[in-house]
């Protein structure tokens, strides 16, 4: 099974959505049940840190490139093992997925014509690399303004692509994380007309221009998930001021239900 | 033909990991009399909550560290229980007596202050403990003037802001704790306010570290968002101690057996 490696902007959730993925031992989703599995010692790691700190009403702290991720070799693997039952005397399927959580400046820098430095040429080469089946781009800004920074990035992430001939055999998913905003929870069903046409529709345009149809999807997914979806849709978690800006943390740890987190990957892995 | 390449690798990555693992420190660290020694050694006493310390060096420890003993280093063993089980963690406990931040001290044992600037700019963690101020003290059997001002606390966290900015460029969680609340607040009530239970919390860690940092950090919050602003992947997090009460005694510990891997 082929690699998948995760980019997105700073604070756009990376390291909390592989880390709700490993929390959420067990899914339902339509008549599928789906049991992840941590394989590796990264992802157990990240399992208890959920526990630890995000149900404990905090949040992660951010990958940065600096004292700790130096180099590509730094970077965290997390390997899970995901088995989907599609219903009763039906053959569990199962499958393996290997993620890379990138930094969030890596997809900032992409912007800038020139690679700034080495080191997020580095890092843009290992994510473009032949064994990655799949990018999984995680995007939060729908504000005006994002349509063109996202476009930009796009447009010059298909041109790397092209340079290192990845541009018809890499699937990407662009999934708008933290959807359980209230702007944002209505779009999720289609959200490829009511959030990316809708709110970044030149990025959108770009991004369906120049890659083939069948390598693109897009998605709405939220790690924290609402309180309860029929009857108290209101966002599972508090936004309060941190560090850098809105910090958001989980509001009820009893009531953590993902939505949406395990699809992205399964399509980027399976091409189904 | 490929073999002696694998093996360079192999240890280039053994001596990365090792160089990692070694950079994991914990450093323990404050003015004088602020009470580390006693926070640390209480911290031992076997009627613990969620943190157990394993170590039999405490035994022997003095109860203030002798400010002609210089810096006392020494490996601490921490079992901490979290919700996804036992963690253990083993922490560079470097206790520093007061006089360290004097000019006089700094020169006459040169090698040593090298040592300690050399360890810190490769730690992870630092435990900063804080006496409390004058204008705080609400403790009616002491004596106030024992203590130093307001304005005078808030010049000495000035001196830690710079020292940490220059001399501790790696760290990411800094520790503020607020030591003998017995002083200066109802301990037991906020012992049980901010206590921490593994699953059933009064509170959780933003709405605590808010809650303290809002009551009892308030003169140096500017100083405090400066700190947070001026290293990158720095948290800085509040807490009140008090060897009288467990539950206070033992979050700082919790928290970063959280975080610290």
């Amino acid at each position: 099974m082929g690699n998948i490696c995760v980019i997105g902007p700073r604070r756009s959730g990376k390291t909390t959505y592989l880390a709700a993925l490993a929390h959420s031992y067990s899914l339902q989703k339509n008549k599928q049940k789906l049991t992840i599995k941590p394989l590796n010692d990264e992802s157990k790691k990240l399992q208890d840190k959920a526990q630890d700190i995000i149900c404990q009403g905090f949040s992660f702290e951010p990958t940065v490139i600096g004292s700790v991720i130096k180099n590509v070799d730094d970077l965290p693997y997390f390997s899970f093992k995901i088995d989907i039952n599609s219903g009763f005397l039906r053959k569990t399927e199962p499958i393996q997925l290997n993620v890379r959580d990138y930094p969030g400046e890596v997809f900032e820098k992409i912007a800038e014509p020139n690679l700034a430095d080495e080191i997020h040429k580095e890092f843009i080469e290992e994510c473009l690399m032949n064994d990655v089946v799949g990018c999984m781009i995680l995007l939060t800004a729908w504000e005006a303004g994002a349509d063109s920074f996202y476009r930009r990035v796009m447009s010059r992430f298909i041109e790397l692509m092209d340079q290192k001939d990845r541009l018809k055999n890499l699937r990407l998913s662009i999934a708008m994380s933290k959807s359980e905003r209230g702007e944002i929870w209505p779009g999720r069903l289609d959200p490829e007309t009511d959030l990316f046409n809708l709110h970044l529709p030149t990025m959108t345009l770009t991004l369906k221009d120049l890659i083939p149809q069948e390598n693109l999807r897009f998605y709405a997914l939220s790690t924290f998930g609402v309180l309860e979806q029929k009857i108290d849709p209101r966002p599972n978690r508090i936004d309060a001021m941190g560090k850098e800006g809105q910090e958001s943390y989980l509001r009820d740890a009893a009531a953590w239900k993902p939505y949406n987190i395990i699809e992205p990957l399964y399509w980027l892995s399976t091409g189904k | 033909m490929h073999r002696p390449t694998i093996v360079v690798h192999l240890i280039i990555n053994i001596y990365l990991i090792l160089q990692k693992e070694a950079n994991l420190g914990v450093i323990y660290i404050g003015d004088r009399s602020a009470g580390k020694t006693h926070l640390a050694t209480e911290l031992a006493n076997p009627n613990n909550n969620y943190v157990r310390v394993n170590s039999s060096y405490f035994k022997n420890a003095p109860t203030a560290t002798d400010a002609q003993n210089s810096i006392y280093n020494k490996a601490m063993e921490l079992q901490i229980q979290l919700p996804s089980g036992n963690k253990q963690l083993i922490l560079d406990w470097i206790d520093t007596p007061g006089e360290i931040w004097r000019k006089h001290w700094q020169t006459e044992k040169q090698s040593e202050w090298q040592h300690f600037l050399n360890t810190l700019k490769q730690t992870e963690g630092i435990i900063l403990v804080l006496p409390p101020y004058r204008q705080i003290i609400t403790a009616n059997n002491i004596n106030r003037d024992d203590f130093i001002t307001e304005k005078q606390w808030c010049n000495r966290f000035n001196r830690w802001v710079n020292f940490f900015r220059y001399e501790c460029p790696q760290i990411r969680h800094l520790l503020l704790c607020l030591n003998k609340a017995d002083l200066f607040c109802d301990y037991e009530q906020e012992g049980q306010k901010l206590g921490y239970l593994p699953y059933n919390s009064p509170l959780n860690w933003q709405q605590r570290n808010s809650y303290v940092m809002q009551r009892y950090f308030r003169p140096i919050s500017p100083q405090i968002q400066q700190l947070n602003q001026s290293i990158s992947g720095l948290s800085v997090r509040c807490f009140i101690t008090s060897i009288y009460n467990r539950n206070l005694l033992e979050l700082p510990w919790i928290y970063l057996g959280s975080f610290l891997n």
